[in-house]
């Protein structure tokens, strides 16, 4: 007979008090009551002896033995009274399940994940069936499969159903986590089984000391392995049809290796794809090598880069990516002197300019429209810059036409003012807009705005001049104000692409620029937003899937496409003082029976007969019922 | 400011309320109970022989001229009796919270009241070793105020002395009257020769027996260590449900016991219990007794 949560002097102790308490208490409650009274001439008359001699003896023993035996009871339930020997309580042990990425390994004829699965079944075989086993499937997070289940088939089903993950072991904290799960559950701590070959994606250095209760099932496994680490592509700043490609592979193993790498682009199935390149690699153990190309497309597609010939790890000899194509602004600009705006025009890229006459105006043209100088009958429903309108038909209404005034200056907040200088310009004739609270005032005179853009849609644009028609066509400011009105106007268009294919795992992304973190968007496959930190200009977050992760910082995107698994960079050697392999425990039947609900209710049993023949219950009704009794005698009486 | 022992509204209740005695004392003119004396009254009473010395303004003169004797008129009187309050201010009183004392000044003050109201003439004393702490009280309501103020400033203390107290009275008061003893009547030395001796003494009783549930019904059971309130003696004892049962009928028997004296003197006697209303004594037990009208 033992008890699970206390030892026996700790019961003794608590109970003790516990015991002297209750004896203190009871012999206050049951002491003489002290009481001053008008005359004792008829206590005398009662004529009850005096019990001085008694006070010696404790008066009603059986309600104080009743007290003292519920308490008692009560206590031996919370300290959980077993019966046998505390060798024979069952313990709690933890089974760390290597589900990493590298698992997917091939060992043989299965994969290691199988190998692991076996070994750690013949574990759980092994412990007794009294014992209570928790799972805990660790790669770069531990996550529990199962609580600490007395019934062993269910761990042995979350073991079966185990599969391995995409991110390397982070070892350290799967057995931190195992270590505090056991102290928090507060019985007898058993063992922290580690199943796995061991291979960690941090160095060691930094790991705290594996605990004394830890053993290890080594997994074996072969490391001749070459795979994929990194793919980078961004359009070329020159050429932005032109996608530059990166390509970084690594050596895993113990020998060097020569591998051929090859890209190729196109749809999504293999038939349809078009080679674009192929290197040859030669990676020294442990090594990392690179290689770049080149493509040129506009299209949207997938690109697939391949690493032959495959490994014992083919997980990480093939990646896919998706490029975005490359989209066009098409513009349609109605001007009787197309000359005056097609250098401006064609001066920027991502552009596709129409020139028409007045006289062809469609008011359903699509992109953007341009009318120079030209009320059109019907306003177009696309977007459009108005250039100089006629008082008469002009979007935002004209307060007045000014003469030879001095350019006042642009309007730093506003976007599409962004970066434009000018020296002192006088423009011979200009309207001066009346613009709405809402509205950018772009360009200014001292009579007020002169060039206005106005949010909605479809978003407008108005110049009160023609700006190669005016002193500004001197200016390097004019091409730049048609680039900024054409960015804010479509910003989709002129957005930057970077695609990045790495690992799952912890991903820093290092901006170009420094962005409020309000501007900052991770979001998922599923656009459902990620959490990340931002720390100087950087942004981490962690994906623990493959996927494609977007983050968009300004007008910049980054694409991460997260389709290789991560692997290891380093092996877990563990202490020589940690036992190793499959145990063998003693086969003792399991006879514990969980007696505490029947003791904690025949101590509140005790408690409530006590309380029924003793306690206060009798002594609260006495004085209302002799109260009553008393009114009664005393009407008869008179 | 204390609160005041009465409230108006009670007061005024107590105003078609009379104190009535039985016994005819000799008194100056100007009572509201008829005496068997005869003296100065208005209504005439009966006719005796004339004695050498008295008023010949009394004498009837139309009988003299029929019968040629001497006869004087006597007129019936309603003489001023003196009321006299004791209000027992002993420990005893105390006990159990001292509710038995502040009913006792309650019933002391509503009787006072009673006797303003109707011009009677109060005397109050407390007293508890002998007699103290006097109030005088007479001209009508207007001065009640002042009595009520002085019962509530009364304070109790001292050990019950019913012979020292009598023996007190009779010495200070020759004139007989109406004496009103509100007191819980517990004196280790018993109070029945005393009382006896006073009524002897030509007073008219009318005893007020206050007492708490505590006093005749103990709540307590189990072992009790009691002191006694006014002499500090102790006892210890096992107290039960038989053992209240005996100690509340020694306490009826003591209480009959002062009824007895107080009927055989022909005075008037009524036990209250502090848990009854003041109100539902003074016109219920009271009337009853016939103590009051």
């Amino acid at each position: 007979m033992y008890l699970l949560n206390l030892s026996f002097f700790q019961f003794l102790a608590v109970f003790g008090s516990i015991g002297a308490v209750s004896v203190a208490l009871y012999l206050l409650d049951r002491s003489r009551r002290k009481q001053v009274v008008s005359t004792l001439r008829f206590w005398v008359a009662a004529e009850q002896p005096a019990v001085a001699a008694r006070r010696r003896h404790i008066n009603q023993p059986w309600s104080l033995l009743l007290q003292l035996i519920g308490m008692g009871l009560l206590l031996l339930a919370i300290a959980q009274l077993r019966f046998g020997t505390p060798a024979l309580a069952g313990r709690d042990h933890v089974i760390v399940l290597d589900t990493s990425s590298w698992m997917m390994a091939r060992s043989g004829k299965g994969t290691l994940m199988d190998v692991a699965k076996a070994r750690a079944r013949q574990y759980l075989r092994a412990l007794p069936a009294r014992d209570r086993v928790m799972l805990v499937r660790a790669d770069a997070l531990a996550t529990p499969a199962t609580a600490f289940e007395p019934t062993h088939q269910k761990v042995d089903a979350a073991i079966v159903a185990s599969q391995p993950g995409s991110t390397a072991l982070n070892l350290n904290q799967a057995l931190s986590f195992a270590r505090h799960i056991q102290l928090q559950e507060g019985r007898r701590a058993g063992e922290i089984a580690f199943i796995g070959p061991g291979r960690t994606a941090d160095s060691g250095e930094s790991a705290s000391a594996p605990p004394k209760n830890l053993r290890v099932i080594a997994v074996a496994d072969n490391v001749e392995n070459c795979g994929l680490r990194k793919i980078g592509m961004r359009r070329s700043a020159t050429d932005p049809a032109l996608w530059e490609i990166y390509v970084s592979a690594h050596n895993y193993g113990t020998a060097p290796r020569n591998v051929t790498m090859s890209l190729d682009f196109g749809t999504p199935q293999q038939a349809g794809r078009v080679p674009i390149g192929t290197q040859r690699l030669s990676l020294q153990p442990g090594g990392d090598s690179e290689a770049s190309f080149q493509y040129r497309t506009t299209a949207a597609g997938v690109l697939g880069v391949n690493l032959t010939p495959h490994d014992v790890f083919p997980a990480d000899d093939h990646a896919e990516m998706e490029l975005p194509g490359q989209p066009a602004l098409a513009v349609t600009v109605y001007s009787n002197e197309p000359e005056l705006l097609r250098p401006v025009l064609a001066a920027t890229p991502r552009v596709t300019a129409v020139f028409r006459r007045p006289a062809e105006y469609r008011a359903n043209d699509q992109g953007l429209v341009i009318l120079d100088r030209f009320v059109p009958p019907q306003r177009p429903a696309a977007d459009s810059i108005w250039i100089d309108p006629p008082a008469q038909g002009s979007p935002i209404p004209i307060r007045t036409s000014v003469e030879n005034v001095p350019f006042a200056g642009w309007n730093p907040e506003h976007p599409a003012s962004a970066g434009l200088r000018t020296k002192d310009f006088k423009l011979e004739k200009v309207s001066v807009f009346e613009a709405a609270p809402s509205d950018g005032r772009v360009g200014e005179v001292a009579a007020g705005p002169v060039i206005v853009a106005r949010e909605g849609k479809p978003k407008i644009v108005v110049l009160g001049f023609h700006p190669a028609l005016s002193a500004m066509r001197y200016e390097l400011a004019t091409p730049l104000l048609f680039a900024n009105l054409l960015r804010w106007v479509s910003p989709e268009i002129f957005q930057r692409w970077e695609i990045t294919g790495g690992s799952v795992g912890t991903v820093k992304v290092a901006l170009d620029r420094e962005t409020p973190q309000k501007d900052i968007q991770v979001t998922g496959e599923d656009g459902a937003p990620l959490p990340f930190t931002m720390r100087d200009r950087t942004v981490q977050f962690f994906s623990g899937t493959p996927g494609s992760v977007r983050v968009v910082a300004g007008n910049r995107e980054y694409m991460y496409a997260m389709t290789i698994p991560e692997l290891w960079d380093s092996k877990w050697v563990p202490p020589p003082d940690v036992r190793q392999g499959i145990p063998h425990f003693a086969a003792v039947l399991d006879s514990s029976i969980d007696v505490w609900p029947w003791l904690a209710v025949a101590g509140g049993l005790c408690l409530l007969a006590e309380w029924v023949l003793y306690g206060s219950f009798r002594r609260a009704l006495r004085p209302l019922l002799l109260r009553h009794k008393s009114r009664t005698a005393a009407e008869v009486r008179r | 400011m204390p609160a005041p022992l009465l409230d108006r509204e009670f007061l005024e209740k107590l105003e078609r309320l009379t104190i009535h005695w039985q016994k005819s004392f000799a008194g100056l003119v100007g009572g509201h109970n008829m005496s068997r004396f005869a003296g100065a009254g208005q209504e005439f009473l009966d006719h005796r022989n004339f004695h050498h010395g008295d008023d010949l303004r009394a004498v009837n003169w139309r009988a003299y001229l029929r019968l040629e004797k001497l006869f004087l008129k006597m007129f019936q009187v309603e003489p001023r009796v003196p009321v006299r309050m004791l209000v027992d201010v002993s420990e005893s009183m105390t006990a159990h919270g001292g509710q038995k004392f502040d009913y006792a000044r309650k019933l002391a003050a509503s009787l006072c009241y009673v006797g303003l109201v109707r011009l009677d003439t109060i005397e109050i004393h407390g007293f508890s070793g002998r007699l103290a702490q006097r109030i005088f009280a007479t001209g009508g309501r207007h001065r009640f105020p002042g009595v009520m103020d002085s019962l509530a400033a009364m304070t109790a203390s001292g050990k019950t002395d019913y012979n020292a107290v009598v023996r007190d009275f009779i010495g200070s008061y020759s004139q007989r009257g109406l004496v009103i003893v509100i007191s819980d009547f517990l004196d280790d030395q018993g109070c029945e020769r005393a009382l006896q001796y006073l009524a002897d003494f030509g007073h008219e009783l009318m005893l007020l027996q206050v007492w708490s549930d505590e006093d005749r019904t103990p709540p307590w059971t189990g072992e009790l260590e009691l002191r006694d309130a006014e002499t500090g003696a102790g006892l210890k004892l096992d107290f039960d449900d038989d053992a209240r049962r005996r100690y509340t009928s020694a306490f009826d028997e003591y209480a009959s016991a002062i009824q007895t004296m107080a009927f055989r003197s022909g005075g008037r006697y009524a036990g209250i219990a502090t848990s009854q209303s003041l109100e539902s004594v003074i016109f219920g037990d009271l009337i009853k007794a016939r103590g009051i009208a």
